[in-house]
């Protein structure tokens, strides 16, 4: 599915927070959002996922209004993985991942083998298969990312809209996840703050800056020095790397 | 070794068995005991008479306190317990907090309220009864809450809503009290403070009941939308869930089962606080399971604990309260310790 | 009659033998503090309508500056009299609202009033302040005041309230009032043991002061109190065997101990449900249980003023109420 925003703006009391942002993603893309803190990723991010309305603007999926889709078939289509999931209930990881279920089934409907299919394979692709029946509040940051990305998954979705999905991982599991992000047919938008991490595994890169969308495009095209020392106010060197051909970003102190 | 899921249900169907088995134990142990001393084969008589299958004599008084008094009693306090506990479990998912309980919307308080202005300031003239007021009243401090709570960040802003109504009704309350004509002659006010089971007859069964069912039914109905605000209303709406309009309807339902009892019987405290957490410990979090266990386990405790009420001092009667209290203080203490570690 | 009787009250002071004028500093042993009364008071404020009333009857009207917690109107044949005297508050007044009055005596009727928890302030505060406070000895008696109203442990008996009158007269050197106050009282409470004399003794009875909710617990009176007072003089039973004043009662138990007269106490309050006594009197003739007691379906349900069920001058009112009513209901053998 293609998703696209046209101007949407958000405000907080009188402070804009997005700004007329445009921009959009093709079926089976990645988008990498990026910019610094305060620049209105996450907001945009809900706005993107039809989590907010926006003040003015609209966000569109596949040439239809986001808003004229009914609430659960949205959910069919956009799954969210937020920065933080909080909770104090007592469930378990299993219990998480079956949430993801959710919009697929109406108010009584039965469990069916299908579901129980989705949700085990959903488990695997992120490695916590063995994990089922851990409760939530033993899991580490990291592992928490993992099961709220396999509920999101277990929702089938078409489009994956991730803010920061590598803030708690290690290495290892930073680049876990975003291999199986990008590798997923699925449209992507992640908001992401490791500019090495969006320049190679972003199809498309989406600058913002106070609210405003600054830069849009390929990663090689839009990651120039200029743009860095501009938007994040730090120096760097950007080169091609001859180890995986994509961007290698240094940064100079 | 994870058990199948057959198992999960066997035992499931097992467990909830025994505890309807315990529930009926709990009723025909409070209609046979009593103050007044009925032998048990004239209990026994009173019922099999009822259904026609016999025809022995059982004194008129002995009864009437069987059928109106005892067993009215027991019914309604299932009734309360079920009510409470479903309201208590709804409310600490809707908050997403352990603490909420149904008086924390400022229900209790409005109640008061309602039922001293009927009987002070002469409101209704005469036409509203106690109970309708007190009713009135909860509804009032209800709507003030909503009123108060609307926007985002609603789960804190109720509970801090919810605070606020509570505090303004008691105020008032007080106030109209003591500004009323007659001296208190220094009887005790222990009004609507702490419950009481003893003035309910079949009426009240019928009301107590079908409230609650039909607060039940429409809860369990919610039972896949309650488990998705498990991460918030956020993640709730990201899995296609109307967050406003099942906030408001949980919240009414809620709000409207627990006035009830509450205009019925007075608050009753604890009972909303414990059993959900209880409930959960042992169905665990799932709402399907864990809003029929409440109602379940809520109805067994508080017929349990009026009878400990009616017994304990008698021929005086123990406020019902203080029966959940102590039962539900160490239970409590419990929660926080449990609380603090996982933290 | 009562008329007549506050008539008599000061047709017999000359005839009656002279009680000595009292002599002042006058010092007076009550609830367990010494007092000392420098002269006959001016301005003294009644807390409590009992101790109004009293202070009404011995023909003090004059001599008072206020009167407040008030139950019910007063007794007709003072009304007079009481409108003389300002009223303070109908409810328990705050301290300064007393002072403002300028007393220099205080007769309180309850302990809640003046004493160590006194709600208006506490004799302490009055003595700062060189007001004597004198409190009821009928109250003295009742402890633990933060159970239901409190516990007495032995029997009321009116020697109390005439110990009362007695003091409050001396008080206001009216010595010979008193006498004849306490003398008619004797009177009629003898007149009753004589009518009634060994009679009652298969009668039994429940006071039934009030309920917050009509259909739920009762607060009925306990053992030792006026209604304690009143059966024992009568010769009868109180079914409730508690040593509370006010302890709280469900009606199963009232009916399993089947009570032969049921007293329903009658106020102006109506701050609980069953303060009214109409709706006392609905509730036990519809109650599916209650509807079956024996003294309901043979009607012998009797209206008293709720204040004769505590220690006041109403008692005696209330005793002869009683007797009357169980010689109408034919209980007496």
């Amino acid at each position: 599915m293609k998703l696209a925003s046209h101007s949407v703006r958000w405000l907080a009391g009188r402070k804009v927070i997005v700004d007329s942002v445009t921009l959009s993603v093709a079926q089976g893309q990645t988008l990498g959002l990026i910019g610094p803190n305060g620049s209105g990723k996450s907001s945009l991010i809900r706005l993107l996922a039809g989590l907010r309305l926006p003040f003015e603007g609209q966000v569109v999926l596949d040439q239809k209004s986001m808003y004229r889709y009914g609430l659960r078939e949205l959910a069919r289509r956009v799954a969210l993985v937020e920065q933080h999931s909080a909770t104090e209930a007592n469930v378990t990881v299993m219990d998480v991942v079956r949430l993801g279920r959710t919009p697929h089934r109406s108010a009584l409907s039965p469990w069916t083998g299908e579901d129980d299919r989705i949700v085990a394979e959903a488990l695997q692709r992120v490695g916590l298969q063995d994990r089922r029946d851990q409760f939530w509040h033993t899991l580490s940051g990291g592992e928490r990312q993992r099961v709220q990305l396999a509920r999101a998954l277990a929702q089938s979705p078409s489009v994956l809209i991730l803010d920061e999905p590598t803030n708690h991982l290690d290495i290892q599991h930073q680049i876990d996840i975003l291999k199986l992000v990008t590798e997923l047919s699925l449209t992507t938008i992640m908001a992401i703050h490791d500019l090495n991490l969006a320049a190679r595994f972003c199809d498309v890169i989406a600058v913002l800056a106070n609210g405003r969308l600054v830069a849009s495009g390929p990663p090689a095209m839009i990651l120039t020095e200029e743009l860095i020392a501009s938007v994040f106010g730090v120096r760097a060197h950007v080169s091609t790397s001859q180890h995986h051909g994509r961007l290698h970003i240094q940064f100079l102190m | 070794m994870r058990r199948s899921r057959t198992a999960t249900f066997a035992i499931g169907i097992v467990g909830t068995g025994l505890v309807i088995i315990a529930l009926f134990v709990a009723i025909a142990t409070a209609v046979a005991i009593g103050e007044m001393v009925i032998p048990i084969d004239r209990t026994v008589a009173a019922f099999t008479n009822r259904l026609g299958l016999t025809a022995i004599t059982v004194p008129r008084l002995e009864e009437a306190v069987i059928w109106d008094y005892r067993l009215a009693r027991s019914l309604v306090a299932a009734s309360c317990g079920a009510g409470l506990a479903i309201s208590g479990a709804i409310l600490q998912s809707l908050l997403r907090n352990p603490l909420a309980e149904p008086y924390v919307l400022g229900i209790s308080a409005g109640a008061s309220t309602g039922a001293v202005s009927v009987m002070l300031l002469g409101f209704g003239a005469g036409a509203i009864s106690l109970s309708v007021g007190a009713f009135g009243g909860a509804l009032a401090a209800f709507a003030f809450v909503v009123l108060l709570s609307n926007g985002r960040q609603t789960a804190d802003r109720t509970i801090l809503a919810g605070v606020a109504a509570s505090q303004l009704f008691n105020a008032l309350t007080s106030y109209i009290v003591s500004t009323s004509a007659n001296a208190e002659q220094a009887r005790s006010v222990m009004f609507w403070m702490l419950g009481s089971f003893a003035g309910v007859r079949w009426p009240e069964v019928t009301l107590s009941a079908s409230v609650v069912v039909v607060g039940l039914v429409i809860c369990i109905w919610h039972a896949r939308a309650l488990d998705a605000f498990t991460f918030g209303e956020d993640a709730a709406r990201s899995l296609g869930i109307a967050v406003q309009r099942v906030r408001v309807v949980l919240l009414l339902v809620t709000a409207l089962m627990t006035a009830t009892m509450v205009s019925m019987v007075g608050a009753i405290g604890f009972v909303g606080l414990v059993i959900p957490h209880a409930a959960r410990f042992i169905v665990g979090p799932g709402h399907i399971r864990l809003l029929p266990a409440c109602a379940l386990v809520g109805a067994l405790f508080m017929v349990v604990a009026d009878i400990v009420a009616r017994i304990v001092i008698a021929p005086q009667v123990l406020p019902i309260g203080i029966v959940t209290a102590l039962v539900g203080v160490p239970f409590f203490s419990v929660i926080l310790y449990r609380a603090r570690k996982a933290a | 009659m009562k008329l007549a009787l506050v008539a008599t009250l000061f047709a017999g002071l000359p005839f009656a033998a002279v009680a000595a004028p009292t002599g002042y500093p006058l010092a007076l042993e009550n609830c367990g503090t010494q007092i000392s009364i420098e002269k006959a008071p001016q301005r003294a404020v009644g807390l409590g309508q009992n101790s109004t009333e009293i202070m009404l009857m011995l023909g003090l009207a004059d001599r008072m500056a206020g009167s407040a917690v008030w139950v019910s109107p007063v007794l007709p044949e003072l009304a007079a009299d009481n409108a003389k005297v300002q009223r303070i508050a109908s409810n328990t007044p705050n301290f300064e609202a007393v002072v403002a009055r300028n007393p220099d005596f205080i007769a309180a009727q309850f302990l809640t009033s003046v004493g160590p928890k006194g709600r208006v302030g506490t004799r302490e505060q009055f003595a700062d302040l060189g007001v004597a406070s004198y409190i009821s000895p009928t109250d003295c008696a009742v402890t633990d005041n933060n159970v239901s109203d409190g516990t007495r442990k032995q029997m009321l008996t009116m020697d109390l309230l005439y110990q009362e009158i007695d003091e409050l007269s001396r008080i206001f050197d009216v010595a010979e009032r008193g006498r004849n106050l306490i003398d008619q009282l004797k009177a009629r409470e003898a007149a009753v043991r004589t009518r009634v004399a060994d009679k009652a003794s298969d009668v039994s009875l429940v006071y039934w002061f009030s309920s917050a909710d009509v259909a739920g617990d009762a607060w009925v009176a306990g053992k030792n109190g006026a209604s304690g007072y009143i059966t024992k003089v009568i010769g009868a039973r109180n079914v409730i065997d508690s040593e509370q004043e006010w302890p709280l009662v469900g009606w199963e138990a009232i009916a399993s101990r089947d009570p032969s007269v049921i007293v329903i106490g009658t106020m102006d309050r109506r701050t609980q449900g069953a303060d009214d006594p109409v709706v006392k009197k609905t509730f036990l003739t519809s109650d599916p249980v209650a509807s079956k007691l024996d003294a309901v379906e043979k009607g012998r349900i009797v209206e008293m003023d709720a204040q004769a069920m505590n220690p006041t001058i109403r008692t005696i009112g209330g005793l002869e109420l009683i007797a009357d009513a169980v010689e109408r209901f034919g209980l007496l053998k």
